[in-house]
């Protein structure tokens, strides 16, 4: 089914509510999957893939700091969704960068990274360069970089399988970001190492899968549809009579 | 105190505070001005020549079928799409829970062939539960004034023009009960909207899509009268043509946009304040006085004209036609002065109702389109609430002392400033208020009353900063992430001229009618006829040109462009551009 991008995010917003997300949290949550599905790289997918975690991660919205200092801090996921304390996280390292010119942040243990990049958007517009990078896989090892360049409204995004393992190839289910005041960071793949890469979306690309999605509406599977109302529901009241007069009068 | 001037264009300006303008009764008192977006609409279809006629027209001897019409702007071409039905009496409500009506109606983006028609046709009755087609850019229903749509066809059908009283309480034959824009059940986001030459701006698909409705109003009731008696009937002659409104209906549910958009309402708002400082700061002439008595003594008959049902607010429109009456001899006598408009709302603001001094302001605006309708391109805005995690809490201490001052020292705990909550019901996901402790749905609350958050934000900051006098506004957040929807709306609507509506909308007083009439005068609704205080009935583009004044070269140009307050034809004219 087709439905529009206001009715996804708002769709989404409400579900976010309904599992328990604050206000705040919910309007981040649901603008971060929406971006991913506007421009095209399957947020609802992304987001229903991992439900479960996200419902557990409602509760969570406080980032365990692990290490910080003027320009690096380390926050613990706790194995939770980046949509419940990823905007906290990446506002922390925003804050040391626009103070410090640079700032890294790592999110150690944290699920469903993809969406990461509809809060990163948000620093972008906000005038802030931001690289994230994160390992998908470690056999074969593959590796995502991801940068936008401030006041760029979409990103460049490289996936890429490395040829050898390195020694150290302990599992990683982090993710690091760069933030520069000043300098871009954008993803050039210039490894000496032998790799293949497997995706490339240029901002061309996801810019026509903006307007194609303006232009078309966005396709939905109408069970991930319904899966998403039915937590929505769970923010709205059972009218009664009495509720029916909260409406003002009838004629 | 005056603001602080957002931009060059506030310089030399002097702009009445937030404290005045944001208060509540205060919007809850506007009347709609030449800058809002009806008025917009029918000065821009004259300007860029825009041409409107119906291209299909099958209707039955009952007016049941479907009619198309074809706007054609110098950038695109869109048609409006209707579709009218037989609707059982007992079904014909304006209650947004509705599922029937007598029609339903959709502004198309581009052609319309058939495979689309029969989709809309699917589509477009069933409203909230039909999906609606992406190049749909409004979609809206109205119901028949029963007693006004059977007056005309009989009065048509015998050969007569239609007894005009009937238009003076509601001033239309349908009345719309909700206008749907921005993606609602799959029709085309906003987003697209801003890369239109033509709709931009907000609302404005919607206004085009209910003007143009309002044509086709007037040609349904003559074509029925024709099928009734084809020998005798006659036409509606122009000047009850033009004073034929289209009417809304209008519910709590138009209440949260309201707080949901305060960045443009703050925008619309210093719009009107920009144009009334312009305007007050005019040197007038005789010619500029007797304008604005012209002016004034047609907003005296429309207010003599117009019949409410509302007692309160009939009581409202007689003090306001009495004061106005005061305003008229007061201007009469007084010798000019360059400063006259600005001695005339001196006196205005401390002898007059907030009704009528609204109204002055409203007036005023109208005296001088030369210097405040280009104003009208900055009515839209980018609406991004944008935290500033690096701001020190000490600074947003002062933020929240300085611009929300009204609602950290408000006093929330006693009942009555506590009594009502918003929530959602499950009947269409329609706003309702219930009563705090006695209704259910509390632990559901929509968090619409940024007044009473904006102060535990103000406490809490305030503990913080006792441990942390270097702190910033994110070592808030990491303690208090709860926080973050309320730190960045303060920190963003404080960058703006005119702020937060301020307002507690727990409060046991506060009336939620006032939200209303505050975003439909923005949209040029006027005839307010509240019922009760959560649902009101208004009129639009009564008085506004007719497509025909669109094609005809001769139609004089303030047709187009004149047409506030309007009167009923055969009343006593006022000769306004002598």
């Amino acid at each position: 089914m087709k439905i529009s991008l206001n009715e996804l995010q708002s769709v989404c917003r409400k579900a976010f509510v309904g599992m328990g997300f604050t206000t705040g949290h919910a309007d981040d949550a649901a603008a971060m999957v929406a971006w991913m599905q506007s421009y095209g790289l399957d947020g609802l997918k992304a987001l229903t893939e991992g439900l479960e975690c996200v419902v557990a991660s409602a509760v969570s919205v406080r980032p365990d700091v692990v290490y910080q200092d003027a320009d690096l801090a380390v926050v613990d996921g706790q194995q939770m969704s980046v949509l419940s304390s990823g905007n906290l996280a990446l506002e922390l390292a925003f804050a040391k960068a626009r103070i410090r010119g640079l700032a890294v942040i790592k999110i150690r243990h944290c699920r469903q990274r993809q969406l990461i990049m509809g809060y990163m958007s948000r620093l972008a517009d906000r005038g802030m360069n931001v690289t994230a990078f994160w390992r998908h896989s470690q056999a074969p090892i593959t590796e995502q970089v991801v940068g936008f360049r401030a006041r760029s409204a979409v990103p460049s995004i490289r996936v890429y399988e490395l040829a050898d393992i390195p020694e150290d190839d302990m599992p990683n289910d982090g993710i690091t970001i760069l933030m520069a005041n000043h300098v871009d960071l954008l993803p050039t793949v210039r490894s000496e190492d032998e790799y293949k890469l497997l995706a490339r979306h240029d901002e061309s690309d996801l810019l026509a899968a903006k307007q194609q999605a303006l232009e078309e509406g966005l396709t939905v599977d109408p069970e991930i549809w319904q899966q998403l109302k039915s937590f929505a529901a769970q923010t709205l009241v059972e009218a009664s009579e009495q509720s029916r007069s909260g409406a003002g009068p009838a004629e | 105190m005056t603001v602080s001037p957002s931009s060059s264009l506030d310089l030399g300006l002097s702009l009445r505070p937030p404290a005045t303008v944001m208060d509540l009764e205060r919007l809850g008192a506007y009347s709609p001005t030449r800058l809002s977006f009806a008025r917009r609409l029918t000065r821009l279809m004259h300007d860029q020549a825009w041409r409107v006629h119906c291209t299909q027209f099958d209707l039955d001897d009952k007016g049941y079928g479907a009619a198309i019409y074809r706007l054609q702007t110098p950038a695109g071409r869109y048609h409006l799409v209707i579709f009218s039905q037989h609707l059982e009496d007992a079904k014909r409500t304006d209650r947004v829970i509705a599922d029937g009506w007598d029609l339903t109606f959709g502004l198309v983006e581009g052609e319309v062939d058939d495979a689309l028609m029969e989709t809309l046709a699917a589509n477009v009755p069933l409203q909230e539960a039909g999906r609606q087609h992406p190049r749909l850019l409004v979609i809206s229903r109205a119901n028949k004034s029963l007693r006004n749509f059977e007056a005309f066809v009989s009065a048509l059908a015998a050969g007569q023009q239609p007894d005009v009283s009937y238009l003076k309480g509601a001033g239309y034959l349908y009345r719309t009960t909700a206008v749907y824009g921005n993606g609602k059940f799959g029709i085309a986001d906003y987003d697209r909207l801003k890369g239109n030459p033509d709709f931009y701006q907000p609302f404005l698909a919607q206004m085009a899509a209910v003007f143009v409705l309002r044509e086709f109003s007037v040609e349904q009731v003559e074509h029925i009268a024709r099928a009734r008696s084809s020998a005798k009937a006659a036409a509606l002659t122009p000047d009850i043509r033009r004073y034929l409104g289209i009417g809304n209906s209008t519910g709590l549910g138009m209440a949260p946009f309201l707080i949901n958009h305060p960045q443009l309402i703050s925008q619309w708002v210093l719009v009107r304040e920009r144009a009334l400082a312009i305007a007050s700061a005019q040197e007038p002439d005789e010619g500029d006085r007797a304008r604005m008595l012209a002016l004034c003594r047609r907003a005296t008959a429309y207010l003599a004209d117009t019949c409410v049902d509302d007692e309160a607010q009939r009581l409202r429109n007689e003090v306001a036609h009495g004061e106005l009456s005061q305003a008229i001899a007061w201007l009469e006598l007084v010798p000019l002065d360059i400063v006259l408009w600005q001695q005339l709302l001196d006196w205005a603001n401390t002898q007059l109702s907030l009704e009528t001094q609204e109204l002055i302001n409203t007036l005023l605006i109208e005296l001088y389109p030369e210097q405040v309708d280009a104003l009208n391109d900055a009515m839209g805005a980018d609406e991004n609430l944008d935290l500033t995690p690096d701001m020190p809490l000490i600074q947003l201490k002062q933020i929240l002392e300085t611009h929300f001052d009204w609602a950290i020292n408000a006093d929330y705990d006693c009942e009555n400033a506590r009594y009502w909550f918003w929530y959602q019901s499950a009947e269409k996901e329609e706003p309702r208020l219930g009563v705090r402790g006695e209704e259910l749905g509390e632990d559901k609350e929509l968090a619409l009353a940024i007044g009473p958050t904006a102060q535990r934000v103000y406490r809490d900051l305030v503990n913080v900063l006792q441990q942390q006098p270097r702190g910033l506004t994110i070592d808030l957040l990491m303690e208090f992430p709860e926080y973050m929807a309320a730190i960045r709306r303060i920190q963003t609507m404080a960058t703006t001229a005119y702020g937060e509506i301020r307002a507690n909308l727990w409060h046991r007083d506060m009336k939620p009618m006032h939200l209303l009439r505050a975003k439909l005068s923005f949209l040029g609704a006027h005839r307010f006829d509240p019922r009760g205080d959560r649902w009101v009935r208004v009129t639009f583009f009564q008085g506004a040109p007719l497509l025909s004044d669109y094609e005809n070269h001769a139609t004089a140009p303030e047709i187009f462009d004149d047409w506030s307050f309007p009167v009923a034809p055969n009343a006593e004219q006022t000769e306004m551009w002598k």
